[in-house]
């Protein structure tokens, strides 16, 4: 492979604490966890938002308090994940920034400062989806308002999956870098776009998912309302479901082909695509359960939980073959990051070890020398030319005595140089005896 | 470090954003959080043990606030240290990263149960009214809460002790041995653990101290009981954190208490080390005042008592936190790592063979100083040494620090970064030719206008 750039990695080891054949593996099965965890509850969080303001905009427009309460009630799975969201995606975060170090690191301040977005814009979709479910009640009469709050909070959250994805794939890419490669190269390239139109038609498809699960379980409430919005949650999620699953039949080859070819082809030499079968076959599937059952409000719990479980067989795949397209796209970039990295140590070992360069040595080098070397003197100093004080040639020219030295070097009086521009700084911290020894060697200039 | 992109912040420089960050994160962390988190649950248990339904009603009321603080702002902003140090310095938290890897990791888990318990304790407080059976288990949850939150900060404050004290942590330099066990119990790890937990405690008593004045202002006895109990708390707290504070101190490296001044006060004003003194009192008089006005006299107090309060003990956090980034340069790992990113063993190499021969991403005819493209060298040896503290004409800016002088002063100036005119400052890395590209860069730069 060649690759024009590749930092060196982090000097000390991955922390596998001797055992790699089994810390190693189990990283890697952390790793794909947590990050299903986070994406899901990202899903939601995007998806359920979407949605709220949604029915809030249309219970309020048909003046329709059911479609006001499926608003409502999809808050609660806002604010849950939003912070697990968050709180999920530390653990990739943290895996990849520890086993990836120098492609994980260069892609992200190669996308600086947007890569900040993650923080600021998140902490102000925060606020506003905070702000959005709190005044619920407050606002019941200003719904423009309320719902003009609810739309910043749902596009603000809908703005971070551009940067992390423009990030993500461009640490896994590292052929693709440049000298000069920024933010917005990475977020217009073909696969970056196909990449987000994927994630963004999931995120419907999982809501989706949470919605009819949810609706199902919401239909028992005793609460009228409560359970009629169960139907609309339950009728709203099948359709959530089914439109974004079959778009994504298209959409997902789209992704596979827009990858760098070795990476296509390490993906396709492991094995990984009988995932895709295994997923395309298991989605038709799921998609058959549902549409049998499309108009029926009355759809059994358990055909929506077996749909649920084989869905998540699916994301699980998923999730597997993304790891596999992983390894596919930087398992060289890795090796070769370790490489140089041993290298380097190693060539800094010998230069540490060698003798070091002959230098001026104390017996032919004044005591009050290497006394103004040792304690800095000589960063503004020289004897015969001006620094950035005045050379100690001139020094000894003014004919002080070395008690006069003595006291000037502890408190200057810059008035003595009118033409020197910058003020000598007090340095009491250097030893009187050290500053008369030294007071010598510059009255030795004379 | 030489190997990474260059990320370049104009005008504020990084420094300045990343303190933006750091320094909301401990004011809401400390507060809002773990402070939070035990202040609370002792309000609730007060509440339950009189069954006080307005008191409880009011440390609901403190609780929804810093709920919101602790979530949005709070547990972000602590990732955001993370993402701003991975692109100021990414050598650094990647060593971090490996050194503590699996202690982070048992935080995060320790960050999940914390959360859980907080989305419960909050989401189902009402549900659990006072003087039901169900309340007993409601009062348990805030303890989980709030002691989960202590041991997140535990994890952390062991990793921040590291990087200015970590002691014997590295067995062999090559091939690199970490001694995880002696890197997390490092000797300022646990006094800096206990003077940010009653730190924490006490800040958490200022916040809810102001918030109680506004969420009682047409019930006076809720006031008084309010402002007395949380005054009662921070001001218990107040010799303890000084205690632990001290013992913290001691564990500090000589080169770093010689900067103490210098960090407290900026370098501006160093000459008048004084000054220091005065800012510190100052701060904690109008903290200590402020909170003895609210709790003596508690129905009368004004909203000014609470307020200065506030400012008095955040600037005193503030000041403290800079103080603490500040005493521990040149370096960012004390002893292993300057504050620019290159450790301090490979300095031989890199003085000898030059630092740019091994900039992967600099382009390759940029590596080699040559006559034509000495200037643009002498870039790009900036940004990767110094822009991790100075910018080109902002804050902290290099064209002051240079202005006037001469390409020979510059030269002789950057021989000596590391000396006692400015020991906070890390060597110079890089060959001669390197050094003079600097210098030939810097004075140009000098020439321009900005």
């Amino acid at each position: 492979m060649d690759f024009k750039m590749i930092p060196n990695d982090i000097p000390l080891p991955i922390p596998t604490l001797g055992l790699d054949g089994v810390v190693v593996p189990v990283l890697w099965i952390l790793l794909v966890v947590s990050w299903v965890v986070h994406i899901l509850f990202i899903n939601v969080l995007l998806g359920a938002s979407a949605a709220s303001v949604y029915y809030n905009k249309r219970g309020a427009r048909e003046n329709n308090p059911v479609f006001d309460r499926v608003a409502y009630l999809l808050t609660t799975p806002v604010t849950i994940s939003e912070n697990m969201g968050a709180l999920w995606g530390v653990a990739p975060l943290l895996l990849i920034s520890v086993m990836f170090t120098p492609l994980f690191y260069a892609a992200a301040i190669m996308n600086s400062p947007q890569w900040l977005h993650i923080i600021y814009g998140n902490i102000a979709a925060f606020l506003l989806s905070y702000l959005y479910k709190f005044t619920w009640h407050k606002l019941e009469h200003r719904k423009a308002l309320h719902i003009a709050i609810g739309t910043a909070a749902t596009g603000l959250f809908f703005t971070l999956p551009f940067v992390f994805m423009a990030t993500v794939q461009l640490y896994m890419t590292p052929t693709t870098w440049t000298y000069d490669t920024h933010f917005w190269d990475a977020l217009l390239r073909p696969d970056v776009f196909f990449r987000l139109v994927h994630f963004f038609l999931a995120t419907f498809a999982v809501t989706g998912l949470f919605m009819m699960a949810y609706g199902k379980h919401k239909q028992k409430s005793e609460d009228k309302i409560d359970a009629e919005a169960g139907t609309v949650l339950l009728r709203t999620g099948k359709s959530w479901f089914i439109a974004p699953t079959v778009l994504n039949f298209f959409a997902g080859p789209l992704v596979l082909f827009s990858f760098p070819s070795y990476g296509i082809e390490g993906f396709f030499e492991s094995g990984y695509y009988w995932l895709i079968v295994l997923s395309v076959a298991i989605s038709i599937a799921c998609l058959y359960l549902l549409l049998k059952d499309f108009f029926n409000d009355d759809v059994p719990a358990s055909r929506i939980w077996t749909v649920v479980g084989l869905m998540a067989v699916v994301i699980i795949s998923m999730a597997t073959l993304r790891n596999g397209m992983r390894l596919a796209l930087i398992g060289d970039a890795v090796a070769e990051a370790t490489a140089k990295s041993e290298a380097f140590q190693k060539e800094s070992e010998a230069a540490r070890k060698a003798p070091p360069a002959p230098v001026a040595t104390a017996a032919n080098t004044p005591v009050g020398k290497q006394l103004a070397d040792k304690h800095g003197c000589l960063a503004c100093h020289a004897a015969d030319k001006r620094l950035v004080g005045p050379s100690y040639q001139e020094v000894a020219a003014k004919g002080y005595s070395a008690e006069k030295i003595v006291e000037l070097v502890k408190s200057p009086v810059p008035a003595n140089w009118p033409d020197i521009q910058i003020p000598m700084p007090p340095q009491p911290q250097v030893p009187e005896a050290d500053v008369r020894q030294i007071a010598d060697w510059i009255n030795s200039h004379k | 470090m030489f190997d990474f992109p260059i990320f370049d912040m104009p005008m504020f420089g990084h420094r300045l954003i990343f303190a933006f960050d750091a320094i909301v994160h401990v004011f809401i962390s400390h507060g809002a959080a773990v402070g939070g988190s035990i202040i609370l649950v002792l309000a609730q248990w007060l509440a339950i043990k009189h069954n006080d339904h307005k008191f409880d009603a009011l440390a609901y009321k403190v609780l929804f606030t810093f709920f919101i603080l602790a979530t949005a702002v709070g547990a972000l902003t602590g990732i955001g240290i993370w993402v701003h140090v991975n692109i100021i310095n990414p050598a650094a938290i990647g060593a971090l990263l490996r050194v503590f890897f699996w202690k982070w990791f048992v935080e995060w888990i320790v960050f999940n149960i914390e959360m859980v318990f907080l989305l419960m304790w909050f989401l189902s407080w009402k549900n659990r009214p006072l003087g039901t059976p169900a309340k007993a288990s409601h009062f348990r949850l805030g303890l989980y809460y709030a002691i989960a939150s202590w041991f997140t900060m535990a994890i952390i404050t062991a990793i921040l002790g590291f990087m200015m004290t970590p002691g014997n942590w590295l067995k062999s330099d090559f091939p690199a041995q970490p001694d995880y066990v002696a890197a997390l119990t490092n000797v300022s790890w646990i006094p800096s653990l206990g003077f940010r937990t009653f730190f924490a405690i006490a800040w958490a008593s200022a916040m809810a101290m102001l918030l109680t004045w506004f969420f009682t202002r047409d019930d006076e006895e809720l006031r008084v009981k309010g402002l007395r109990f949380f005054g009662k708390i921070m001001l218990i707290c107040t010799p303890l954190l000084i205690l632990f504070g001290y013992w913290y101190y001691l564990q500090f490296p000589q080169a770093a208490k010689d900067l103490f001044v210098i960090g407290a006060i900026t370098r501006r004003l160093s000459d008048s080390p004084q000054l220091a003194l005065y800012l510190t009192l100052g701060l904690a008089a109008l903290g200590l005042g402020g909170a003895l006005t609210l709790y003596a006299n508690p129905k009368r107090a004004p909203l000014l008592a609470a307020v200065v309060m506030l400012i008095g003990s955040s600037g005193l956090i503030g000041e403290f936190e800079r103080v603490r980034e500040f005493v521990r340069k040149p370096y960012i790992i004390y002893d292993y790592m300057y504050a620019n990113g290159v450790r301090v063993i490979d300095m031989p190499l890199l003085n000898r063979d030059g630092y740019l021969k091994h900039a992967a991403f600099v382009p390759p005819e940029y590596r080699k100083v040559t006559a034509d493209n000495q200037l643009k060298v002498g870039e790009y040896v900036y940004q990767m040494q110094c822009r991790y503290c100075h910018t080109i004409g902002g804050i902290n800016a290099i064209t002051a620090r240079t202005k006037g002088w001469s390409e020979d002063a510059i030269y002789a100036r950057i021989g000596s970064l590391n000396s006692p005119a400015t020991p906070f400052m890390p060597p110079f890395a890089g060959n001669d030719e390197e050094r003079h590209a600097l210098a030939a860069y810097l004075a140009d730069l000098g020439t321009k206008k900005h």
